[in-house]
């Protein structure tokens, strides 16, 4: 791959190799911006009887051509490169999870130590932990041996022991894997890669264990090199090499692909984690988002320019609906329906959805069953987000006197409702509501942010396609990330703190595009329409108790931006809560949905 | 002062009645009582009487002729003779006092200054019936006749203090709540105890070592197995056991006392067996320094600068060592949880350690680990009883300041029922003496002329 001078990129074709379908999008410099101009997709061809990767990227690049009036394909069947005034495109650029993505299982020493900084590295490297082996997982050696042998990662990760710290344990770790020689899922002459991110004085005692055969051993930095600092980026790029060395090269097509693009291949999730990370840095905010599909729950966060990344497997809304129902419990799903519904009936619904997948909901009813289930599933990917997304643990703490009765262990959670900024929403739930309020809604329910947040979705999941192409022209992704990836939806107003129903929760004075002032009551949402490009100052003063950002009672002035739904100003209080009496429930519930004019008559075309 | 004077001068006439002949020339008390105290197990007795008429003030400068009253108590039961020091010989089979007493041969039992008309005897036996006589005492050796108390007196032994009902009451509420609390918890109930970070730490600190691949060093204090700080200390050491011994990491115990090396290695052996481990359990590990305070200290810095440790954990009690450990293994770098109930050494280890379990925090650690329903549920039963105890001191300040700043009846009532019914002895029934007192004093406050008026 030659290195092409940003400035130079003009033309830019992304497309992002699904299990299914194959999305590609065209970007091109006009009128001194980037702008995503076409889109076009065709189902991929990774699986018998095509069992080529290229040629979907080729059908959905072709199509693109098409509706472009740009020849993008050339007579060898190849896209066409450097591009000149009516046809090709100065770079191509891919992401990729067909057959699964990249499926992965790490190791390390201490579960929430070691292990859980391999499996950060692995999940920020877009992959799938099938399993975490730890000296401390509370199972026995055969039993772990057993694990290793039935899985059939695409790579192991092994780290353990800071750099001078534990050997033995590190080694008796690799000493599980050796034995249980695990195969890989592709190709039967392909080696399984071994990444060991460990103590680096225990690599020659690794080495000697790999060193039977049927393994290719590679070794990075410590990713844990003290306990006090996370040492990610080796054991990242690492993941990302031998996902195109093996895991690609191994796969129908892709070895023609990668000689196509003019950037690595990177793995779906991956470039959905990079493009947050970098508007996060260059914006200078925090940023959360969440792709919900339909066995898998992914949530990415940004705080403080920290990177995290988790994939809930079992929340889903459709292979994994009863799963949602199950953990969440049907009557905290049904909490959010604000009408009585036969319970029999809605397991049949779900266990429908579970064995026919495609299927829409055809009524109103069944569509706020499925989003109530949707906002339960979102809930708990966030919750095992939070609990995942902490500081380091086994740190040593620095103390006053004045902590005396302040003491808190390592280990806690840094995402932080209040000082989020942004709150990104994609999967078909989301992305496809009838009304973006219903997403809206979706959003604040599930996630209950706090204080003052820009919610906004992706409108055509554009996302991985701009997370490779913020590797090469990180300025370009941002402009089309800012003004075509996402619609922005408005933003939400929530006030932190138990506000007493029908009591001043706070007031509002917006002055700019929009100019209105009043009060929010306890308990009470209110939506004022705000046009998508307007832009107001709000200064809220809340009551005593609520906080919105500066502290409980305290003042605060911002910046809001409007959107497809406008302003939402929440005086529910947080955390939210809902009355446990059914049909007090139903009722406080209904009077949420009304002000927020969720459910009302069509009055606008559907979402895309 | 002047009763101390007074009761300094008839020490000193009781002392010179040795040596020289008493006169009988004071007036005696009149009246004179003798009962037993109430709410007592029978070892008291109490004597009143009426001041002799010699007992009056005079002018300033001149002697006072009555300095006190000499109290003295003959066994009725057995007519032994008077039980005093330097006891006479005389009459012992009479039951009371003969006509000739000798105040120079008997020593009083007790004696008081002019002025007092009470005397607690607390040296009686419940069950044996006493006489008691008082005679008014003067300078030089000068006395009045002995004036006897008018029924004999046997003090008895009572089961119940109904002072102390209050206590009683407040006892069993505590102890209703804890037994409801066991009961709850027992039947699935949760009981939330809030975290406590020093002891969710304990794994953190175990992973630490671990993953560093140095050992854990518990340090159980420099006291023995029978000082309460040392058993919570050694309920903690189970569990940094058995995590030790789920993580294998190599757990190191230096001891000041043998019994507590010895429940050590027994609680740590323990522990690893609980976890299928007893392979990992090493003995050796857990040994004996020292019983002297500051060679242990160097013992046990000497282990951390050689050994470098990555989890210190001090929980015991501790004197001035506390400082010197934390300091030394805070300088190699060891994550460190300390848990004491020395009030004097908790801010040196909140300020050199990473945890700090704060007195009571300590003691709850046994609940907290465990999560056994018996012991969670005598801890809430305790907060209970400190909530009572709270509620009580706030509601007992605030009606003692209204009680001093206004009039109301109310406030000064209950002020004087909370600190002499509840807290003090008098029992469940306000005393209707000082309901009266406060009654006249707000009487009189009423009939006075308000100030501040006038004309001008």
């Amino acid at each position: 791959m030659t290195q092409i001078d940003p400035e130079q990129i003009k033309v830019i074709l992304a497309t992002d190799c699904g299990s299914t379908t194959t999305k590609a999008i065209l970007i091109e410099y006009v009128d001194g911006e980037y702008r995503q101009t076409q889109r076009g997709e065709a189902p991929t061809t990774v699986e018998r009887p095509f069992a080529d990767v290229t040629m979907g990227v080729v059908n959905s690049v072709t199509e693109i051509g098409e509706l472009a009036g740009r020849r993008l394909v050339g007579d060898d069947g190849r896209i066409i490169s450097p591009a000149t005034d009516t046809e090709g495109c100065d770079i191509y650029i891919s992401t990729s999870s067909a057959g699964g993505g990249l499926q992965m299982m790490v190791a390390g020493v201490i579960a929430e130590m070691t292990a859980a900084s391999a499996k950060r590295a692995a999940l920020g490297a877009g992959s799938i932990v099938m399993d975490v082996i730890a000296a401390n997982d509370g199972r026995r050696p055969h039993d772990q041996i057993q694990r290793i042998r039935d899985l059939r990662p695409d790579m192991i990760l092994i780290s353990g022991g800071t750099d001078g710290g534990t050997t033995d344990k590190v080694v008796q770790i690799a000493e599980l894997v050796a034995p249980a020689k695990p195969q890989p899922r592709f190709g039967s002459d392909y080696e399984m890669p071994i990444i060991y991110a460990g103590n680096k004085e225990a690599r020659e005692a690794i080495s000697d264990v790999f060193d039977e055969g049927g393994f290719d051993l590679q070794i990075v930095d410590n990713l844990r090199p003290v306990l006090e600092r996370e040492n990610l980026s080796p054991a990242r790029d690492k993941i990302h090499d031998i996902f195109l060395e093996h895991v690609m090269a191994q796969a129908p097509g892709y070895d023609k692909l990668m000689g196509w693009t003019g950037a690595p291949i990177m793995p779906t999730p991956g470039a959905v984690g990079d493009i947050l990370q970098t508007v996060a840095r260059l914006q200078g905010i925090n940023v959360v988002g969440v792709d919900i599909g339909g066995a898998t729950t992914d949530v990415f966060s940004v705080f403080n320019e920290t990177f995290n990344r988790t994939v809930s497997a079992n929340l889903g809304m459709s292979y994994s609906i009863s799963n949602v129902c199950a953990e969440a419990t049907m009557p905290n799903v049904l909490r959010w329906v604000p009408f009585d519904m036969d319970e029999r009936e809605l397991r049949n619904h779900v266990k429908n959805k579970m064995i026919r997948p495609t299927t829409i909901p055809q009524t109103k009813e069944a569509l706020m069953f499925e989003q109530a289930v949707a906002r339960e599933a979102l809930r708990l990917a966030y919750k095992q987000h939070k609990e995942f997304a902490t500081t380091l643990k086994g740190v040593q703490q620095q103390r006053t006197v004045g902590d005396t009765f302040s003491q808190q262990t390592g280990g806690m959670t840094i995402v932080d409702n209040m000082k989020l900024d942004l709150l990104v929403a994609s999967g078909g739930v989301l992305s496809h509501a009838p009304r973006m309020h219903q997403t809206a809604m979706l959003l604040i329910d599930a996630f209950e942010p706090e204080g003052v947040t820009a919610l906004a979705k992706d409108s055509i999941f554009m996302m991985p396609h701009l997370g490779v192409l913020a590797s090469v022209h990180p300025k370009a992704a941002e402009q089309v990330f800012d003004r075509d990836c996402l619609v922005y939806l408005g933003t939400c107003v929530c006030a932190k703190g138990t506000p007493k129903p029908s009591k001043p929760c706070f007031k509002y004075q917006l002055s700019g595009d929009c100019n209105e002032s009043g009060e929010i009551a306890g308990g009470d949402l209110k939506l004022i329409e705000m046009a998508p490009d307007a832009r107001a100052t709000i200064v809220i003063t809340p009551a005593r108790g609520i906080d919105l950002g500066e502290g409980p009672g305290k003042k605060i002035e911002k910046e809001v931006r409007g959107g497809t739904v406008g302003l939402i100003l929440d005086g529910r209080g947080r955390p939210l809560a809902l009355p446990e009496e059914r049909a007090a429930c139903q009722k406080t519930v209904q009077g949420w949905l009304d002000a927020l004019d969720v459910y009302a008559e069509e009055k606008e075309p559907a979402a895309v | 002062m002047r009763y101390a004077v007074g009761l300094l001068l008839a020490l000193a006439v009781a002392w010179t009645n040795s040596s020289r002949a008493a006169t009988i020339s004071l007036a005696p008390p009149t009246d004179v009582t003798s009962e037993d105290v109430p709410n007592d197990i029978g070892t008291q007795v109490l004597v009143e009487w009426t001041a002799s008429v010699d007992d009056h003030d005079v002018p300033e400068g001149e002697p006072r002729a009555l300095l006190g009253y000499s109290i003295y108590r003959k066994v009725a039961q057995t007519g032994d003779g008077l039980e005093s020091i330097g006891e006479a010989a005389t009459n012992a089979s009479e039951i009371g006092f003969p006509a000739n007493f000798d105040f120079q041969d008997v020593e009083p039992i007790g004696s008081v200054s002019y002025g007092r008309t009470q005397f607690v005897d607390e040296n009686v036996e419940a069950g044996t019936t006493y006489q008691y006589a008082v005679a008014a005492t003067g300078l030089p050796d000068a006395f009045s006749p002995l004036a006897l108390a008018t029924e004999l007196v046997t003090p008895e032994m009572e089961y119940f203090n109904i002072g102390k009902l209050w206590f009683l009451i407040i006892m069993l509420t505590i102890s209703l709540v804890i037994i409801a609390f066991v009961w709850y918890a027992k039947r699935g109930g949760e009981i939330k105890v809030r975290p406590i970070a020093g002891l969710e730490a304990v794994t953190e600190a175990v992973g630490r070592a671990t993953e560093m691949g140095k050992p854990v060093l518990f340090v159980p204090g420099i006291l023995d197995i029978n000082d309460i700080q040392t058993v919570a200390g050694i309920t903690v050491l189970a569990n940094v056991a058995k995590t030790a011994a789920q993580y294998d990491a190599q757990l190191k115990v230096p001891t000041a006392r043998s019994l507590v090396m010895t429940t050590a290695r027994e609680t740590v052996e323990a522990a690893y067996l609980g976890e299928g481990r007893p392979d990992a359990y090493n003995e050796d590990n857990i040994y004996y320094l020292t019983d002297e305070q500051f060679g242990y200290t160097a013992g046990v810095q000497g282990v951390m600068v050689r050994e470098e440790p990555a989890a210190c954990f001090y929980m015991g009690a501790f004197y001035a060592e506390s400082l010197i450990l934390a300091e030394t293994a805070n300088s190699i770098g060891a994550i460190q949880i300390a848990g004491t109930a020395m009030p004097s050494q908790l801010p040196f280890f909140v300020a050199a350690c990473d945890y700090t379990l704060i007195g009571e925090e300590f003691f709850a650690a046994s609940a907290y680990l465990s999560h056994d329903p018996e012991q969670l549920g005598s801890l809430k039963g305790q907060d209970v009883g400190k909530i009572i105890a709270a509620a009580l001191l706030v509601v007992g300040c605030v009606l003692a300041t209204l009680a001093v700043t206004t009039n109301w009846r109310g406030a000064k009532i209950a002020q004087i029922y909370i600190s002499d019914n509840i807290l003090g002895d008098e029992g469940l029934v306000p005393n209707a003496d000082k309901v009266a007192e406060i009654d006249a004093e707000l009487e009189t406050q009423a009939q006075q002329p308000h100030g501040g008026g006038g004309d001008s």
